[in-house]
């Protein structure tokens, strides 16, 4: 008995080594999030392709990559991260750069990947992933009236009550702005122009500060994403900007008596980037464009409510609605690129985020100090 | 008398005192050895990182390697009009060097650092400078980007220079050193390290007074009543201890915020009107509160470890002495649980000075905490320089607590069990 157990040990040992040695590593956000990418696509690719695919959770940010590559035990074969972790990691030689339309498939139509993609990489080494929304959703049990726009978010007078928004300036800015009358313009450059000054700067922070010192209004600021539909069900606030997905999965999943608002949204997105000197680079890669097909990336969809980034994606889906899990919900109309959610919408400028954000968060922080 | 008179010897011939030194000698080896491992471990996982943070914060080769050639056209330019051409030039041939060994995202990032700007006009310069002709480099590159026609841009180049630099801690108090060498604040909407830096201070102070005055009564019951009561109170201070911090960190929320437990219930009972509830949460109340109850274990079991070995016999000897019950308590007990006292308050002082999840969940708009900072540069930013030199500040602000306490106390008085 004792030398089977023994010989059992040693097997399972050895199997661990062999095993590890040909899978690919992913590390991502976790939670239900990492359940869709693995069920949407993680799963079929590594059936695919005879690879096993980990999944790690992590908590973003580069510290860990950055740690592993000067310990020199790189662990991760790629990352799902934020765009501009994308830059940051690319400048700093952390990633592989692509050769995006060699690297990865056409759509079904021929079209090639970079055309497919909505919207331009903000770096070589990224590859987009999802797209998810900043907007904004209300308690319909507490709001008198249908809030439209995002000014109505603002707007205390019509409808008077606090608002959730998140403690970091990224996104606050932009909806100040959009909200006090500057056209977002295609993909919200008028909006990044405008923030490019000071003029623009103080202008956001001043309504920013106008809403939160309102005594019709006031703020509460959130900083996890399970907050704002929590803070929206136990009827602490009436409004709250938060991320779609949790949105969604309040109100479809859960039943809560919440709408969401797609004016003025902003679309923010995951990217997988492809780890330097990882410990399996040539089928990390492999794994890497059949996760970003347009199946694959239309298969996550079917588990959370955030958009795919290929433009053919959308089509799968529409093809197959109701494509959500439970099998009544359609998809297409939940997705932040849907035709019909994008009228008024920004792109999170990540270049601009990269280039400004500690000192936009340092007034931030001076101006919420202030309140 | 002389020494050799004096000299004793042992059965084999050697001086006594040689042989006594060699067996002691032998003793403190084995000893050394024991410890060994621990000195070793200490100076792995503890000595060892904080030189290397100290290093880092104060380290500032990297950039002065990548831009040597401008940092020495730049010697003779004062800062205040735009450099001259020579420094442009000298900037071209650094950056396409750069540029070629793709280290010029480097330089983006380290520049963006000191002036936020940096890297989207150096990917554009990146891009332009394929095209550029030979000669008047000062004239194309301030094309590229009006901000690099902006002088303010090159002054920050400029305070790269030197390898060794103490700019981390200067910004870490909202100052930088400008080009005649003088230290000044930042701009005053930007001055956001220094109201961190007192909040952080005044949060830990306020938990730890919290602490101390709830926590007394507590330890105070705890060491007093019979074993078997004692044991369930225990239990009782024990079990938060073992809950997860944001589980307990959620349930304040619940519990405070202005549709929450406590407020309906003062609804309920009449205490205030149902359209004007007070608000507990999501302001430092709500950090106060949280933060104690989180950190209350870290008072309690010091305090109570002191108060158990006082013996009941010397308040009644106080007493029968002729002393109040206010008096003996005064002068008999309290002097006896200041040991304690002073773990306790060190233990949560330390503790809430670098706590941050708690107060970015409760906290609203003064949930931000220098450690939140830390966090921010060390996860997002990568300026893990920056961090390394606020890490220290707060390292220093420990140490000088530490020993404010030993000179007013005395750390030989310190117990912590």
């Amino acid at each position: 008995m004792k030398k089977l157990s023994k010989l059992l040990l040693v097997l399972t040992f050895a199997l661990s080594i062999s095993s590890s040695a040909f899978a690919v590593t992913v590390a991502s956000w976790g939670g239900a999030y990492t359940e869709s990418q693995k069920l949407g696509y993680g799963d079929p690719t590594a059936k695919k392709l005879g690879v096993p695919i980990n999944w790690v959770d992590y908590s973003g940010g580069l510290s860990e990559i950055k740690a592993q590559k000067e310990a020199g035990k790189i662990t991760w074969d790629i990352i799902d991260v934020f765009a501009m972790d994308t830059i940051t990691g690319c400048d700093e030689g952390l990633f592989v750069e692509f050769d995006f339309d060699k690297d990865f498939p056409a759509a079904p139509d021929g079209t090639s990947a970079s055309k497919d993609f909505f919207a331009p990489m903000p770096s070589k080494c990224a590859v987009g992933n999802i797209l998810y929304s900043w907007n904004y959703a209300y308690n319909t049990s507490n709001v008198k009236g249908t809030p439209k726009t995002i000014k109505d978010f603002f707007n205390t007078k019509k409808f008077p009550g606090k608002r959730a928004i998140y403690k970091s300036a990224l996104t606050n800015l932009e909806i100040a702005l959009a909200a006090d009358g500057i056209k977002p313009g295609k993909g919200g450059s008028k909006i990044y122009k405008a923030l490019e000054t000071e003029k623009g700067v103080n202008r956001a922070m001043n309504k920013i500060k106008e809403l939160c010192t309102d005594p019709n209004g006031g703020c509460v600021f959130w900083s996890a994403g399970a907050q704002p539909p929590e803070l929206l069900v136990s009827g602490e606030v009436v409004m709250a900007t938060g991320w779609n997905g949790r949105f969604f999965n309040a109100e479809i999943g859960e039943g809560a008596p919440i709408k969401q608002v797609w004016d003025g949204q902003g679309l923010d997105y995951e990217y997988f980037v492809l780890v330097k000197g990882g410990p399996n680079e040539a089928d990390a890669k492999k794994a890497l464009a059949e996760m970003t097909s347009t199946e694959g990336l239309a298969g996550s969809a079917k588990y959370i409510a955030y958009a795919p980034w290929r433009k053919s994606s959308l089509k799968v889906m529409a093809k197959g609605e109701p494509w959500y899990k439970d099998g009544k919900t359609n998809m297409v109309p939940q997705m932040p690129t849907a035709p019909a959610n994008t009228k008024n919408y920004f792109l999170v400028d990540p270049l601009f985020w990269a280039d400004n954000g500690t000192e936009l968060g340092e007034k931030w922080e001076a101006m919420k100090a202030g309140l | 008398m002389s020494s050799e008179t004096k000299q004793i010897l042992t059965t084999d011939g050697i001086p006594l005192e040689v042989s006594l030194k060699k067996a002691e000698r032998k003793n403190k080896i084995k000893a050394f050895l024991l410890v060994a491992p621990l000195l070793l471990f200490l100076l792995i996982t503890y000595i060892f990182p904080i030189g290397d943070m100290l290093m880092r914060s104060v380290d500032d080769k990297m950039v002065t390697e990548m831009l040597p050639k401008t940092f020495k056209s730049m010697e003779k330019w004062d800062g205040n009009e735009m450099p001259p051409e020579e420094v442009f030039e000298s900037f071209y041939l650094d950056f396409q060097k750069l540029v070629e060994e793709k280290r010029d995202g480097k330089l983006s990032t380290q520049l963006n650092y000191t002036k936020n700007g940096f890297k989207s006009i150096l990917k554009k310069l990146r891009r332009k400078a394929k095209n550029f002709e030979e000669g008047n480099y000062k004239e194309q590159i301030m094309d590229v980007h009006k901000r690099w026609a902006n002088v303010e841009y090159w002054r920050a180049i400029k305070r790269r220079a030197p390898a060794y630099t103490s700019s981390k801690y200067l910004k870490g108090m909202d100052m930088y050193k400008n080009e005649e060498g003088k230290i000044v604040n930042v701009e005053e909407d930007r001055r956001i390290h220094r109201i961190l830096w007192l909040r952080t201070l005044e949060i830990a102070f306020f938990v730890t007074l919290l602490c101390f005055l709830m926590a007394y009564p507590i330890a105070h019951l705890l060491a007093t009543l019979p074993m078997k009561y004692s044991n369930l109170l225990m239990i009782c201070v024990l079990l938060p201890f073992w809950t997860s911090l944001l589980v307990r960190t959620a349930s304040w929320m619940i519990l405070l915020q202005q549709q929450g437990v406590v407020n309906d219930f003062f609804v309920m009972i009449g205490l205030v009107p149902d359209d004007n509830r007070p608000e507990m949460m999501y302001n430092k109340t709500g950090t106060y509160v949280a933060m104690t109850q989180i950190l209350l274990p870290f008072m309690v079991l010091p305090l109570y470890s002191v108060m158990k070995t006082i013996s009941p016999s010397l308040m009644r000897a106080g007493k029968s002495l002729g002393g109040t019950p206010f008096v003996t308590f005064w002068k008999v007990y309290f002097p006896l649980t200041i040991p304690g006292i002073g773990a306790g308050c060190l233990l949560v002082f330390i503790l809430a000075i670098g706590y941050y999840i708690t107060p970015a969940l409760v906290g609203g708009a003064s949930g931000t905490l220098i450690s939140n900072q830390i966090a921010f540069h060390m996860k997002s930013t990568l300026d893990w320089s920056f961090a390394s030199a606020m890490g220290l500040m707060l390292l220093a602000g420990v140490l000088a607590i530490y020993w404010i306490y030993n000179k007013l106390v005395g750390i030989d008085n310190i117990k912590l069990g």
